[in-house]
């Protein structure tokens, strides 16, 4: 068979890039990509660890943990791992196709499936928080910090709002019962919140993408089952592939379990045992990170949040205050409440400002997260299937 | 209260009228309060206090009234109309009163209460203003059917109810809650949306529960994921679009908000599930129903970008397309491990007689039938990113799919080649070659699957066959043949015994051969013409020159009759019965 016909003209390490299809052809008839076990091989794998490292250790550092600019960075890490474990796919792939580092590359595919809906639910979280940003947005509005005075109607439209945000951040397990005392009273006399019917977030958003009975918790359990570190025969066997396979593996279940302890998203649940033994250079700080996400998530005024994002935190936060502050309001308002008013609105005005360009930057990126993993594993199937057993 | 010197009288006024305004539960409530204040102290003076309540009071008690009332303000026109002309005179006051504001902002409250009712009343009950209706309104939640002809409208709200909401949009829009109405349509319209896409049998499923689905049960959810496709983006959401510019006519940007918001939820609903699938299993067999998904979704494509230009959807013209370059993916996904398969195939088991194998015929016709939608996978093979296959060979057509087709079709070749070496008998396998490279070439001779190989092919595979053709009458028949031929020139003419005994060898050859390839098959009826022509042309012949040089050696006396088991005829007649396979003799 002519395979000449069909190459492309490029070397196979400039075409990273390249779509399989039309790189497939040297695969199949170059048998020969076998990596001599010397330096430049161990280099790589040596370098990808090494890197992995870094980035998570920047993660420790850097952005505030949780913010919305860390889960970016952190999807971002992801995105550079798992570029740079496709190279060193690509770079062996003679080699993924034998036992046992077929089986090893089979199953972090399929945690990979798992984890696209994941991705899918987080986007609904993100959607379910920018349901929350627009209240935001109305409550800022009413009580606009430019205001020179804070009328009572302002106020009023304000804790309506108030009321429908509250509600919407209600996790889900409890919104069913506001939801059911619906009550379309027409008259003002009941009081606004009677009125809040459907307000706050639209609960059925939650399960655009998945089904109802789904469960972030158990999605991340799926992901963890039976990970565990290469073994001394399977390094062997694998000629050290084996690493990087369970590195990216755990990259992955810590990322996931990442995302879902930060945005909303259904049936979350963080209990989740990270077992790295120490001598993996990225041991160190992924569970660094895993220790003080979970430290947060028991702090008493966040154990029942929807989400550990900071952000999240800060709308909490400023509106309980700006809550109990209309709470109790008389008018004309003292001055001292006034101040306290305005100061809680500009804390709410800020997090709104960093929250709205944030929010859409993080939904492109689930995306692009997506459409990487789905792109790496449909090369990597290609891969496997290429290579005649 | 900007300067604190006059502060803590205005302040002071303000308590008073604040409690005026509390207890007083009514405008001459108030009123009478009011009096008493100014009788107590002369801060209080009735022009302090009221200094412009007066122009207020009719138009502040019309509000009330309405703000207050139990009932729908718009299940009554004239009381709908009342309230809001007396609302417009609010507005038109340009008072900036904080008491006014204040008015204002229960009466936007109100307005709001107002529009979510008008927005979730039944269709069928346009003025009933029954209260209990409303109570469960939403079980009755109107929603589209399925229809054949997509060229339709949706008037999900009849017209008088539009125009009423339209009233109060616009006035809502002008006091500054642009974001609250939108919000307030949009979760209305939501709920229109998800229950009649969910009518349309569509329902969220995650990746991973689509893998699990059995194939069949998948192929009749693809099928109303396409028809749903088409609902949604040529009939739904135009409607939609419709509906949304009609409420907020003049109001553009509150449309879009609207809109998008409205829309949104459905839509990423429905593409999530063709992401889905994109990943999913590359079965050969599910070729056909991915393209009818990537047909849909990139015939639908200019829609949705159209039908979501403004500011807020941008995400999902984007989503759209990179779905449809998705499903393109999963395409060459799906032909690439139809490749693996062909090239996996094992080759133990041979097919009895040297038939036809199945193979061959269920990749021939699938390539047929793929064919069928040859344009699309053109732009599907022309669209792999990477542009690898760029090397155009003279003799090969040039397009993508046309390389994928004739690589595939390599692919299978060798497979073929490799079946053939498991027969026992090499000339079987011959005949099992030109059985699978005739029917090869003859399904690859017209329709559009002849035109993507190109004639050239045909002609080689062609050729092909007929190597195959002297290699099997070489290997079959050349001990026989060989047998009858005398050495040339050497004694004059072998002996005439040597010759009786070729002739006894030509007789048990011959029936070796026709017991055994009696048997075999060849399916295409003018290729076993054509080969049973070859193999006469090449014995009959040899045979006839044979029997004459006998003839001749036996000095004109005629040959034993024992010893000429076949006439020519017979070897003709054995010949032609070749081929036949074991079921016309049993």
């Amino acid at each position: 068979m002519p395979a000449t016909d069909f190459q492309g003209s490029s070397s196979p390490f400039a075409s990273i890039g390249r779509s399989i299809l039309s790189l497939r052809r040297d695969q199949v008839h170059s048998m020969d990509g076998h990596h001599e076990p010397g330096s430049s091989q161990e280099q790589e794998l040596e370098g990808f660890q090494r890197h992995v490292a870094d980035l998570f250790q920047d993660l420790v550092g850097g952005e505030e943990l949780l913010s919305l600019r860390w889960v970016r960075k952190l999807l971002n890490a992801f995105l550079i791992c798992q570029e740079e474990f496709r190279v060193i796919f690509f770079n062996n792939r003679a080699v993924v196709a034998r036992a046992p580092l077929d089986r090893l590359i089979a199953e972090f595919f399929e945690r990979s499936v798992k984890a696209l809906d994941v991705c899918n639910a987080i986007r609904d979280g993100i959607e379910q928080v920018r349901q929350w940003h627009k209240h935001l947005e109305i409550v800022t509005l009413a009580l606009d910090p430019g205001l020179k005075t804070i009328g009572e109607g302002q106020l009023r439209r304000a804790k309506k709002a108030l009321v429908d945000l509250a509600i919407g951040m209600l996790d889900e397990k409890d919104s069913g019962s506001v939801l059911a005392h619906r009550n379309r009273s027409f008259g003002r006399n009941h009081g606004p919140t009677k009125d809040h019917h459907r307000a706050g977030g639209h609960f059925r958003s939650l399960s655009w993408s998945v089904s109802r009975s789904w469960s972030a918790a158990r999605q991340l359990q799926a992901i963890g089952n039976n990970l565990s570190a290469p073994r001394g025969h399977e390094l062997m066997q694998t000629n050290g592939l084996a690493v990087p396979v369970f590195t990216m593996n755990l990259v992955l279940l810590f990322v996931m379990w990442a995302l879902v302890a930060a945005i909303p998203c259904q049936d979350r649940g963080l209990q989740m045992h990270f077992s790295i033994p120490r001598n993996f250079p990225w041991a160190a700080p992924i569970l660094s990170l895993h220790e003080r996400i979970l430290e947060e998530s028991k702090k008493r005024d966040r154990r029942n949040s929807n989400g550990l994002l900071k952000e999240i935190h800060q709308m909490e936060k400023y509106i309980r205050q700006l809550s109990e502050l209309t709470e109790t309001i008389q008018f004309p308002l003292a001055e001292d409440k006034e101040a306290d008013i305005r100061n809680a609105v500009q804390e709410l005005s800020q997090v709104r400002e960093s929250m709205k360009e944030e929010l859409d930057l993080l939904e492109l990126e689930v995306r692009e997260m997506f459409h990487r993993i789905v792109r790496s594993r449909t090369e990597g199937l290609d891969c496997l299937s290429h290579h005649p057993e | 209260m900007e300067r604190m010197g006059e502060d803590g009288e205005d302040k002071l006024i303000a308590v008073a009228r604040h409690i005026a305004r509390t207890l007083g539960r009514t405008d001459t409530m108030a009123d009478d309060i009011l009096h008493i204040f100014s009788t107590f102290d002369g801060r209080f003076s009735r022009e302090k206090l009221s200094d412009d309540l007066p122009a207020m009071s009719s138009l502040e008690r019309r509000l009330r009234e309405h703000v207050s009332s139990d009932r729908p303000i718009w299940s009554d026109s004239a009381a709908a109309s009342a309230f809001l002309s007396a609302l417009d005179d609010l507005i038109a006051s340009g008072d900036l009163h904080p008491r006014a504001d204040d008015l204002l902002q229960q009466c936007m409250l109100r307005l709001e209460d107002e529009f979510r009712a008008l927005m979730d009343r039944p269709a069928g009950t346009i003025d009933s203003g029954d209260e209990e209706d409303d109570s469960d309104g939403e079980d009755r939640i109107p929603v589209a059917h399925p229809v054949p002809d997509y060229d339709i409208i949706i008037d999900a709200i009849p017209p008088g109810t539009v125009a009423d909401l339209h009233s109060i949009a616009t006035r809502m829009v002008s006091a500054g809650f642009a974001k609250e109405c939108a919000h307030v349509y949009a979760l209305s319209r939501r709920d229109f949306l998800d229950e009649s896409v969910s009518r349309l049998g569509i329902r969220a499923r995650t990746a991973e529960e689509l893998q699990a689905t059995p194939w069949e049960d998948l192929a009749d959810e693809i099928a109303r994921w396409v028809r749903a496709m088409n609902v949604a983006v040529r009939i739904l959401f135009p409607s939609e679009r419709r509906l949304c510019d009609k409420v907020f006519a003049g109001l553009s940007q509150a449309a879009d908000l609207a809109f998008a918001e409205a829309c949104r939820g459905t839509a990423i609903q429905l593409l999530a599930f063709a992401d889905a699938i994109a990943v999913g299993s590359r079965a050969p067999e599910r070729l056909f129903k991915v393209l009818d998904m990537y047909e849909a979704v990139r015939d639908l494509v200019p829609e949705i970008e159209s039908l979501f230009s403004d500011q807020y959807s941008s995400f999902l013209r984007s989503e759209a397309v990179a779905i449809w370059k998705g499903l393109g993916g999963a395409i060459r996904g799906i032909f690439m491990e139809f490749e693996n398969l062909i090239r996996r195939d094992p080759a133990k088991a041979a097919v009895p007689g040297g038939g036809l194998h199945p193979m061959t015929r269920y990749v021939m016709n699938h390539l047929r039938a793929a064919c069928g939608s040859r344009h699309t996978l053109e732009q599907v093979m022309d669209d792999d990113g990477g542009g690898g296959v760029a090397t155009v060979d003279h003799d090969r057509p040039s397009s993508s799919l046309a390389v994928q087709i004739a690589w595939i079709m390599e692919v299978l070749q060798a497979n073929l080649e490799a079946k053939s070496k498991v027969y026992k008998d090499p000339s079987l396998g011959f005949v099992f070659l030109m059985n699978n490279g005739r029917y090869i070439s003859q399904k690859a001779r017209d329709g559009e699957l002849g035109a993507l190989l190109g004639e050239e092919w045909t002609r080689r595979e062609d050729a092909r066959v007929r190597r195959w053709m002297t290699d099997y009458q070489r290997g079959a028949w050349g001990k026989v043949v060989a047998v009858l031929r005398t050495d040339g020139g050497g004694g004059a003419g072998a002996s005439v015994k040597a010759l009786r005994e070729r002739l006894r060898m030509f007789n048990a050859y011959l029936e070796d051969v026709w017991r055994e390839q009696r048997g075999w098959v060849v399916t295409d009826e003018r290729l076993r013409e054509e080969l049973r022509e070859a193999v006469s042309g090449m014995v009959v012949p040899a045979y006839r020159g044979f029997l004459g040089r006998l003839r001749a050696a036996e000095g004109g006396r005629g040959v034993e009759k024992q010893l000429m088991m076949f006439s020519v005829e017979d070897v003709e007649a054995r010949i032609g019965e070749l081929f036949e396979g074991n079921a016309r003799r049993s």
